[in-house]
C-alpha cells in the first residue's frame, strides 16, 4: 500500500489488480476488487474503474478502440528506454511471453527508462483522456507521441497495465467478466444474479456498477436499439455419429471428423453426456450473426441512438419503422446493410393486411405447413396477440439470427457476404450484385415482453408465429431423435453448402453473453494440405526454448506470378507430440540458414501435413490466401519439398468450397420462406 | 536448450572455442598487452571446461587432469563418482553427502595451490619470478551462489582466466560471500543465466521478508505454508530467512535435503528449528520441498495448504502464474543482468565469454557497446553428451 491509499488514482487501481493477480482463489480476487470499488467516491471513478478492468479503454458497447498496434506498441517503448527492438526488446519478450510485462520490467530496470519517467499519480479520468487522445490520433508518429506523454507521467505497473487495456476485453488476470459481476454486487451490497442481468440488458458494465452502487438496478429496462449479448455455442466435444448407445451402427464420420478426431472415440451426442432428445437441430448458415431490432422509430424510443441524417439508404423511416443491426461484437452495422434493413421494414409494413384475418386462424395454419404433418395448437403468449392488432408503427421486435446473400431463395457462398461485409454504404450496383438479406432464428423481445427468459420450445413458436405474419425467413428447424438423425442432417446441411449443425437444447432459455452446453455447434471438418516449413519460432510457456511454432509455405517454384520457391500459407502452432518436437528441433538445426530473434529461417526440407478450418481470400499476404486455424496432422518424414501442394491446388481448394453449395430442395430448405415476394 | 546459430567448428565430443585474436581487443586502452600464446579453452558440454596448457579440467570428467569442482550442484560435479577432484572444504562435504566417493582434496578459498601445467611449453613467463615455467597457479574465491561455492582463478603463462562457475553477487547470506581476486583477470568465463535487462533482483532481505511473512500469515490463517525451492542452496537459504521469523517458526524439509542442511549447520550457518518430513508432525509447521513434488501425494492431499514458489524464474509473473502458486517469490542464486555487467566492468578482462544462457545476444550487444571483446561460450549441453 502507498500513500495513495485512498486516491481514485491509476496506480491504486494496478495495485489492486496486482493483487487480484497474485491470487488464486477467485472468491478472494472477488472480495478483493470489491474492496476496491466500495472505497471509490466518485460515480465516475467507479465506472471507469470497472470499465477499465472488464472492457479495456473503451466500452465495449461504444465499439471504439484506442487503434494502436501491438508493434507500435513495441516500437515505442523501446524507443523509450532506448533499446534496440530487434537486439535486446524482442529477446527479451520470447523470455517473458508477454510484451506488457517485458516493457514493465524494461521501464522499471533500465534507468535511462527510469529516469524518463516521473509518476504523476494520473487518476482514472486522465487515463480515459489519454485513452482518447490516442484513438484520435492519427498515425504511428503521433500515437507514440501521446503513448510517450502518458508513460512519462506513469509508474512501470501502471503501464503494464494501460498496454493491457488498449488492446480491449480481458486483462489476462484471471479476472473475468463473470468475476467482476458478482465483485460489483459485493461492493454495493446487491443481488448478483440482478447485476449479471442489468448488465446483459444494458451492455455496458461500468453503468451497471453505478446503477448498482445507486441501488436503481430495479430501473434497467430493456431498451430497445441497445444489443444484447449474443448466446454463444460450445463445439461438440466428439463426433456426433457412431454411438452405441443408439444401436444405429451407421459407421459414417462426419460428426467424427467435425472437431479433428481427436481420437477420443468415436463419440455421438450420448457420449458426450448429451442425449439427442433433449435438442432441435437447424442448418448452421455461413453468414453473419446479426442482432435485428424493429420498433418505432428510434428517435421516440430511445434518444440514444437516433440518426441525424437519414439517408434513403439509412435504417431509418422518419415517424415510421426504424431498424437497427448489430454484429456479434455489438457493434452497429445498419449503415452496411440498407438492403437488410429495407428487407426488414417491409415486413412490418406487410402487418396491416393481416390485421383484419382473426388471430386464431393466422396461428393454426401457417406453422403446419412448415414441419413434417406436425401441427402446432399454440396457446399464444399475450404479446403474440398484441401484434396482430397493433399498428405496425408500434410494433418492437428482437431477433437473433444470420446476414446471408441470398438468391433465388438459397443461400451464396461466404465469399459473397464477404464483399458486401466493412462496405459502409454500398453502392446499387454492389448491392444488385450481392443482395443480402436477414434469417431469423431466434426471437428475445416482442412488444415489451422478454421472451428471452422463455426456454426455446416456447420462443420458437413464437418465432415462427411472427415469421409467418411478417413473411420474414427462418431457420427449418428439425425434430431428432438419434445419433443417426443428427447424422443425416449434418449430411444434408453440409449438400446445402451450409458449414453444419446447431443443435439447441428445448428447454434452454436464450443465455446471453454465454458460452454453455445449451448450444451445440457440429462443423465440417476444413481440408489438409502437405506443406513445408519455412520458419521456426521459439515458443513460449512450458515449451520455452524450443522452436514450437511454424510458418508453413506453399509451393510455387512453377508458378509464374512469383519469383521465390515457397510463399507462407499460414502459421500453426500445435498438433504434434512431444518427441515429434524433439526431432522436429534436431532437423531443424540442420536446416537453419538465418536467425531473427526467436525466429530460424529454414532451408525447404520438412514436410507437413496440415489440416485447416477453411481457406481465406487476405490480400495482404503474398499468396493471396491464408488457411484457418492450421495444425500439423502429422510431419511427412517420408515426403520431400518437391511433393508438397502448390498454391494452385490452394486456389483450386477454395473454388471448390465456395461452390459447395448445392441443390437445395425447397421441400427442406434449410430456410423457411413464409411469403414470396418478401425477397 | 538448443543454441544457435549452429557453427561447424564441432569435432567429436569436443569444441575448440576460439581463442581471442591478437589485436581484436576493442576498446580499454591501456589494458591491450599483448600475450604471445592465447589461452586454449575447450568447452566439453557436460564434460566441463579444459585448458589444455594448464591442463586443468572445470566442472567435468573423462579428462586425465587435476579436475576441480566450482559447487555441489548436479550439472557441475562429475558423472563419475569415483574421480579425484578439487573443491572448497564445503564443497566437498556436499558432494560427499550426495554420495561422491572419489577423493576430494579441499583447497581452503584464497589458498594457491601450484600444478605442473602440461609440460608442452618452454618458458614464456616473464612475471613471476616464484612461479617455475609451465606451472600453473588455482586459487578458489568464494561464489556466493550456495554453501561451498567458489570461482576458480587460474594462472598461467598463457595469462590468468577466472571461472565463476555460478555466482552471485550480492552473495547468499548462507554462503562464504563473494570475492573477486585482486590480480589481473586477463580471461573471463561468467555464468549468464539471467542475462537479459528484465532481470533485476531485489534486495535479499526485502525477499527474505517476503518469504517470512508467507510463512507466518499462512500458519495464522491455519494453512500449511510450503516453499518449492531447490533441495540444495534454496532451500537452506530459505531456512535461513525463517530461522529470523518473530515468532519462531518450525520447518520440515522434504527427503533429500536432510543431510545437506546438516552440512550447512556444520559450517555455521543457522537454519533455525527444523526436522525432516513427518507427514504426522506437520501441520502448524513450514514444509519446503522441491517443485518435482507439487504433485506428488505428499502435497496434493494436503487439505490446508498454501504454495509459494521461490526461484529466480519466478520474476516472470505470466509465466510463473503457470504453476498454480500462492506466491511468486523471486529469490535467484544467480546474478543478474546488471550485476553481471558489474562485475566485467570491475575486471576489465580481455575477454568474456559467458557461459549457461539461454539467450547471450542481449548481454553480449552491451559488453560490445562499452567495448568489450566477448563471446558465447555455448555449452550445447544436451546433444553432445
Ligand atoms: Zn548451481
Amino acid at each position: 500500500m502507498t500513500d495513495k491509499a485512498h486516491s481514485p488514482s491509476f496506480a491504486r487501481l494496478c495495485e489492486t489488480l496486482t493483487d487480484v493477480m497474485h491470487t488464486r482463489s477467485s472468491t478472494r480476487k472477488i472480495s478483493l476488487f470489491a474492496g476496491y470499488l466500495k472505497g471509490l467516491e466518485d460515480d465516475r471513478d467507479v465506472s471507469l474503474a470497472v470499465q477499465f478492468t472488464a472492457e479495456g479503454a473503451f466500452s465495449t458497447l461504444s465499439g471504439r478502440r484506442a487503434a494502436v498496434g501491438h508493434r507500435t506498441v513495441a516500437l515505442t517503448a523501446a524507443k523509450f528506454c532506448g533499446i534496440d527492438y530487434d537486439v535486446v526488446f524482442r529477446p527479451c519478450r520470447t523470455a517473458t511471453g508477454s510484451a506488457s510485462e517485458t516493457i514493465e520490467k524494461l521501464m522499471q530496470n533500465l534507468p535511462e527508462a527510469a529516469a524518463r519517467r516521473e509518476p504523476a499519480w494520473l487518476g482514472l479520468d486522465d487515463l480515459a483522456d489519454g485513452f482518447e487522445r490516442l484513438a484520435a490520433a492519427s498515425g504511428r508518429e503521433q500515437k507514440q507521441q501521446v503513448l510517450t506523454g502518458l508513460w512519462e507521467r506513469m509508474t512501470a505497473r501502471e503501464i503494464r497495465f494501460m498496454i493491457r487495456m488498449l488492446s480491449q476485453g480481458s486483462l489476462r488476470i484471471g479476472f473475468e467478466v463473470r468475476s467482476i459481476l458478482p465483485a460489483i454486487a459485493l461492493a454495493f451490497g446487491v443481488d448478483a444474479e440482478q447485476v449479471r442481468r442489468v448488465h446483459m440488458l444494458t451492455g455496458e458494465i461500468g453503468k451497471t456498477a453505478l446503477l448498482a452502487r445507486a441501488g436503481e438496478l430495479h430501473s434497467a429496462r430493456f431498451r430497445m436499439f441497445q444489443p444484447v449479448a449474443f448466446m454463444l455455442a460450445s463445439p461438440m466435444e466428439t463426433g456426433p455419429v457412431g454411438g452405441a448407445e443408439t444401436g444405429d451402427g451407421d459407421g459414417g464420420s462426419a460428426g467424427a471428423g467435425a472437431e479433428g478426431d481427436s481420437g477420443a472415440g468415436a463419440g455421438n451426442v450420448g457420449g458426450s453426456g448429451v442425449d439427442p432428445r433433449a435438442y432441435v437441430a437447424e442448418e448452421k448458415f455461413d453468414g453473419m450473426r446479426t442482432q435485428a431490432h424493429i420498433g418505432p422509430d428510434s428517435g421516440q424510443v430511445s434518444g440514444q441512438v437516433s440518426d441525424p441524417d437519414p439517408g434513403p439508404d439509412s435504417g431509418q423511416v422518419s415517424g415510421q419503422v426504424s431498424v437497427r443491426l448489430f454484429s456479434r461484437d455489438l457493434n452497429d452495422v445498419t449503415v452496411s446493410f440498407p438492403d437488410v434493413a429495407g428487407q426488414l421494414r417491409e415486413a412490418m409494413a406487410i402487418l396491416p393486411s393481416k390485421k383484419s384475418r382473426p388471430p386464431d386462424v393466422s396461428v393454426s395454419a401457417q406453422p403446419g405447413t412448415l414441419q413434417s404433418g406436425k401441427q402446432n395448437s399454440v396457446t399464444l403468449q399475450s404479446g403474440l396477440q398484441n401484434l396482430v392488432t397493433r399498428q405496425p408503427g408500434t410494433i418492437e421486435a428482437v431477433l437473433d439470427g444470420e446476414l446471408c446473400v441470398l438468391e433465388d431463395g438459397r443461400i451464396q457462398p461466404f465469399q459473397r457476404l464477404q464483399k458486401r461485409m466493412g462496405v459502409k454504404k454500398p453502392g446499387r450496383k454492389l448491392l444488385a450484385e450481392h443482395p443480402v438479406r436477414f434469417i431469423a432464428y431466434d426471437l428475445l423481445f416482442l412488444n415489451g415482453e422478454e421472451v428471452i427468459d422463455l426456454p426455446l420450445h416456447k420462443r420458437r413458436r413464437l418465432l415462427e408465429e411472427f415469421c409467418a405474419q411478417t413473411g420474414l425467413p427462418c431457420s427449418r428447424q428439425h425434430e431428432i431423435a438419434s445419433a443417426a438423425d443428427i447424422e443425416r442432417l449434418f449430411r444434408q446441411a453440409l449438400e446445402h453448402g451450409n458449414e453444419g449443425l446447431m443443435l439447441k437444447r428445448r428447454d434452454s432459455t436464450y443465455e446471453y453473453g454465454q458460452r454453455n452446453k445449451s448450444w451445440l455447434k457440429v462443423k465440417q471438418p476444413g481440408g489438409s494440405l502437405d506443406t513445408v516449413i519455412m520458419y521456426a519460432h521459439a515458443g513460449s510457456g512450458r515449451r520455452g526454448g524450443t522452436y514450437s511454432d511454424f510458418t508453413l509455405g506453399i509451393r510455387v517454384d512453377e508458378d509464374e506470378r512469383y519469383e521465390e520457391q515457397f510463399i507462407p500459407i499460414g502459421k500453426a502452432y500445435g498438433g504434434y507430440t512431444d518427441e515429434e518436437l524433439k526431432k522436429l528441433n534436431r532437423r531443424i538445426k540442420e536446416l537453419a540458414v538465418e536467425r531473427f530473434g526467436p525466429t530460424l529461417s529454414l532451408r525447404p526440407g520438412i514436410v507437413v501435413e496440415v489440416e485447416f478450418d477453411d481457406i481465406q481470400v487476405n490480400r495482404r499476404t503474398k499468396a493471396g490466401y491464408t488457411l484457418r486455424l492450421p495444425r500439423f496432422r502429422s510431419i511427412r518424414w517420408d515426403l520431400s519439398p518437391a511433393d508438397t501442394d502448390t498454391l494452385a491446388d490452394v486456389e483450386r481448394l477454395y473454388r471448390k468450397r465456395a461452390e459447395r453449395s448445392g441443390d437445395a430442395d425447397p421441400s427442406n430448405s434449410p430456410v423457411l420462406f413464409h411469403k414470396a415476394g418478401t425477397l | 536448450m538448443i543454441g544457435f546459430p549452429v557453427r561447424h567448428e564441432m569435432s567429436g565430443s569436443c569444441i575448440t572455442i576460439g581463442t581471442p585474436v591478437k589485436n581484436t581487443v576493442t576498446g580499454q586502452s591501456g589494458t591491450t598487452t599483448q600475450i604471445s600464446q592465447p589461452l586454449q579453452i575447450k568447452n566439453m558440454g557436460y564434460h566441463g571446461i579444459y585448458l589444455p596448457e594448464a591442463n586443468l579440467l572445470l566442472d567435468g570428467s573423462g579428462v586425465d587432469a587435476p579436475t576441480f569442482i566450482t559447487h555441489a550442484h548436479a550439472d557441475h560435479v562429475p558423472r563419475n563418482r569415483h574421480q579425484p577432484v578439487f573443491a572448497s572444504p564445503a564443497t566437498a562435504a556436499l558432494m560427499r553427502a550426495r554420495g561422491h566417493s572419489g577423493p576430494i582434496k579441499e583447497i581452503p578459498f584464497g589458498e594457491t595451490t601450484s600444478l605442473p601445467g602440461s609440460g608442452t611449453r618452454e618458458s614464456g613467463d616473464k612475471r613471476s619470478g616464484d612461479n617455475k615455467s609451465g606451472h600453473v597457479r588455482v586459487t578458489l574465491f568464494p561464489a556466493g551462489h550456495i554453501l561451498g561455492s567458489a570461482m576458480v582463478f587460474v594462472e598461467t603463462d598463457q595469462g590468468s582466466l577466472l571461472y565463476t562457475g555460478d555466482c552471485r553477487v550480492p552473495p547468499s547470506p548462507a554462503s562464504e560471500g563473494f570475492q573477486l581476486p585482486d590480480a589481473q583477470v586477463d580471461y573471463l568465463i561468467i555464468e549468464a543465466t539471467f542475462a537479459l535487462p528484465i532481470y533485476k533482483w531485489q534486495p535479499h532481505e526485502t525477499l527474505f521478508d517476503q518469504i517470512r511473512d508467507f510463512a507466518t500469515d499462512s500458519l495464522s490463517d491455519g494453512d500449511t505454508p510450503i516453499l518449492l525451492c531447490y533441495n540444495l542452496g534454496k532451500a537452506q537459504e530459505v531456512m535461513h530467512a525463517l530461522a529470523s521469523c518473530d515468532p519462531p517458526v518450525s520447518v520440515q524439509i522434504h527427503g533429500g535435503g536432510e543431510k545437506l542442511c546438516r552440512v550447512y549447520e556444520d559450517f555455521g550457518v543457522d537454519l533455525g528449528r527444523w526436522e525432516p518430513y513427518n507427514r504426522e508432525t506437520l501441520p502448524g509447521k513450514v514444509l519446503i520441498a522441491p517443485s518435482s513434488t507439487l504433485e506428488s501425494p505428499m502435497i496434493r492431499d494436503l487439505r490446508t495448504r498454501r504454495i509459494a514458489y521461490v526461484s529466480g524464474w519466478a520474476s516472470l509473473e505470466v509465466r510463473a502464474s503457470q504453476l498454480l502458486a500462492d506466491a511468486l517469490i523471486p529469490l535467484s542464486d544467480h546474478l543478474d543482468f546488471f550485476e553481471l555487467l558489474d562485475v566485467c566492468r570491475t575486471l576489465k578482462p580481455r575477454h568474456t565469454w559467458l557461459t549457461h544462457s539461454p539467450d547471450p545476444t542481449v548481454a553480449l550487444h552491451y559488453l560490445h557497446q562499452e567495448g568489450f571483446s566477448c563471446s558465447s561460450l555455448e555449452t550445447e549441453r544436451a546433444d553432445d553428451g
